[in-house]
């Protein structure tokens, strides 16, 4: 049985200059833009345009974001601006772009997306559920297709403490061996095949492990299984991805589509 | 159309320590309203006062737990209590978690975050990051009861407790899991205590959802927990639904970072979806439990989606006696929504004061009598995201 079927997919890790975003918008549209939004907005245009569908046009199609803690730029600058200024001098832009969804806004203005929106936030598994959401709207009828992004950001701190000892966050958090990187993915997802199927995705669970199991960082971000699905999906006619980490397990499984 | 049942629901919040008590306290328009000292450190502490949950429960915190979590795990065991089923009955069903928040999920340890950019850490900070990496809200609450079905930590802002029960009903429906244990919760922190307050949009006062006069929210904490099955364990452990969601749709407005779509075009989005996966009219509707923050957007924005789209029917503000409780607020209100109806109660808004004519209605003014058993609950979210859920004490077309 398929669960839903991938049209378009991008990612990356580092981060996206403003150059490489102008060539779908404005760069005044661009300016302040944190680098957590760039990189989801860059993934999401690569992925709608391989899936065949407008970047600027009116879109219905659900949009689920996972994210691993937010945007912390925002974050951070709001909490520097207490720090620096005080409570009553405190920055109400960082504060607004602290929020969770704020990636989601972005995405939704930009794209021009006005179906449902639903944020995930659960570090290394914010993909699982994310992927899970975009399933649940699809199977519920209320759309056709959905835009799964995952964007992480970096955390200052923890990239910080993780450096000075590396196995510090290893049980409960999948670090990277060198400096956290920024890292983002995007997935369109449709209900029935279209003309521009690449993929059919068989199987999707995700579970609560009761053993741990403390695996060390081998590459990237909270990001991880998202990058390791396109990878896949790239480079191989069929896949299994197994993303057993820390308290969870996440199966997802395909292969290419071929039209009947 | 397929109602699932909710076997139990626990909540707390300012104005009450379960559920039962959260409505009793909402009918007298009771409830915890004071100045945050002691939970927040800010200029602000003087003059803006916050709706807080009872403080021997905030001190019967364990020291691993966030009070987010402590206050979900409270109004989780409330709700299998109430279903009468206990969590180790469940330990070979497939049992989900869904839980919306904003500040449990949020990157809000100041004082870890002020010792690093000071330079001068303190010997726990590292290992308070730790605990808090390991402590996703959904993922804590899963491994506290022992399930091993999917978790996630939904964290739409405002709409992050309607969004959980919302999709609680999709995975009993597309049969993701046997039961769903779903909602919201949030605690009083520094960083939205301020945002807010910078944002222009809380206020000093007590606030007056739908009045001409409101000037802005105040923000609160709490957690309101549903047990959502499907029906062959209904059927299995003999459990008395007390009642049902029969509906769920969500729509963004892409419009802007804070300020909801004046037109609210993303809202009546949500509120036709729900209403036709419920397959439910306007005329069947009890009343709405509305966003209702008092913010002057927030509450314009509402007025234009339910005069177009549910005419006539009454409108209840709860946030006069909860407060705006952020990622718990839709979870809240969903709870004291089926409350009202299983009461017959229509409870007033706590807080209105005049008609504004801008809005061109009042909400409800007074305690009245229900003779309908179904009603919507709706939230807005930073971001422009909007939820709105369909609930019922009857699986009226079962």
């Amino acid at each position: 049985m398929v669960e839903f079927y991938i049209n378009g997919f991008s990612s990356f890790q580092g981060d996206i200059s403003t150059d490489q975003l102008t060539a779908y918008f404005e760069a005044r549209r661009l300016r302040r833009m944190e680098a957590i939004a760039k990189n989801a907005l860059f993934c999401s245009c690569q992925a709608l345009e391989q899936a065949g569908l407008s970047i600027s046009e009116p879109k219905e199609l659900a949009l689920s974001v996972a994210v691993g803690a937010g945007s912390l730029e925002s974050t951070c600058k709001f909490m520097d601006s207490i720090i620096n200024d005080g409570d009553e001098l405190s920055s109400p832009t960082a504060f607004a772009g602290s929020v969770h969804n704020a990636t989601g806004l972005t995405l939704s203005m930009f794209l021009n997306l006005h179906g449902p929106c639903v944020t995930t936030g659960q570090f290394d598994f914010s993909f699982a559920g994310a992927l899970l959401t975009a399933q649940q709207f699809l199977k519920s009828g209320q759309t056709q297709e959905a835009l799964v992004v995952v964007a992480e950001d970096i955390n200052p701190v923890a990239s910080e403490y993780a450096s000075q000892e590396p196995a510090l966050f290893a049980p409960v958090l999948r670090c990277p061996q060198g400096p956290f990187v920024r890292a983002a993915a995007a997935f369109v997802l449709s209900a029935k095949p279209t003309e521009h199927t690449l993929y059919q995705i068989n199987r999707l669970e995700f579970t609560r492990t009761k053993n741990p199991v403390i695996e060390t960082a081998t590459v990237a971000t909270a990001a991880w299984n998202a990058l390791e699905t396109a990878r896949f999906m790239q480079h191989e006619k069929s896949f299994i991805l197994t993303d057993s980490f820390a308290c969870a397990t996440l199966l997802i499984e395909g292969n290419a589509y071929v039209k009947p | 159309m397929v109602a699932v049942a909710v076997a139990g629901a626990g909540c707390l919040c300012a104005c009450g320590n379960t559920a039962e008590d959260c409505f009793e306290r909402a009918l007298k328009g009771n409830a915890r309203f004071a100045l945050p000292n002691g939970r927040v450190k800010s200029a602000y502490t003087a003059s803006y006062p916050v709706f807080l949950v009872n403080p021997e429960i905030v001190a019967a915190r364990p020291g691993d737990q966030s009070l987010s979590l402590h206050f979900f795990l409270t109004a989780a065991r409330e709700a299998f209590l109430q279903a009468g089923i206990s969590p180790q009955l469940l330990q070979k069903k497939r049992v989900g978690v869904i839980v919306g928040t904003s500040v449990d999920a949020s990157f809000n340890c100041f004082n870890v975050y002020e010792n690093w950019r000071l330079h001068s850490p303190n010997p726990h900070d590292k290992e308070y990051l730790v605990r808090y990496f390991n402590s996703s809200t959904a993922a804590a609450v899963s491994r506290y009861f022992g399930f091993t079905g999917p978790f996630q930590t939904i964290v739409t802002a405002c709409a992050s407790g309607t969004d959980a029960v919302g999709l609680a009903k999709n995975w009993i429906i597309n049969n993701v899991c046997d039961v769903v244990l779903c909602g919201g919760t949030d605690e009083i922190n520094l960083i939205p205590y301020d945002g807010f307050i910078r944002l222009l949009i809380a206020s000093k006062d007590r606030c007056r959802p739908f009045s001409q006069d409101r000037n802005g929210i105040n923000i609160g904490e709490g957690a309101g927990a549903l047990l959502l099955v499907n029906k062959k364990l209904e059927q299995e452990f003999h459990l008395t639904p007390k009642g049902y969601v029969l509906g769920y749709g969500n729509a963004c407005d892409a419009y802007h970072p804070t300020a909801p779509d004046p037109e609210a075009k993303g809202l009546k989005k949500a509120l036709c979806f729900a209403l036709k996966e419920a397959a439910v009219s306007s005329k069947e509707l009890a009343f709405v439990n509305a966003h209702g923050t008092a913010s002057q957007a927030n509450d314009a924005a509402e007025a234009v989606a339910f005069k177009e789209l549910l005419p006539q029917v009454p409108v209840w503000g709860s946030k006069g006696v909860t407060g705006h409780t952020l990622g718990a607020a839709g979870a809240v209100e969903a709870v004291l929504t089926l409350l009202a109806l299983q009461h017959h109660t229509l409870p007033a808004t706590t807080g209105f004061t005049t008609l504004d004519p801008a809005i061109g209605f009042s909400p409800s003014t007074q305690t009245t009598s229900l003779t309908k058993n179904v009603a919507v609950s709706n939230s807005l979210a930073f971001g422009g995201c909007n939820a709105a859920l369909v609930l019922s004490t009857e699986d009226i077309h079962g």
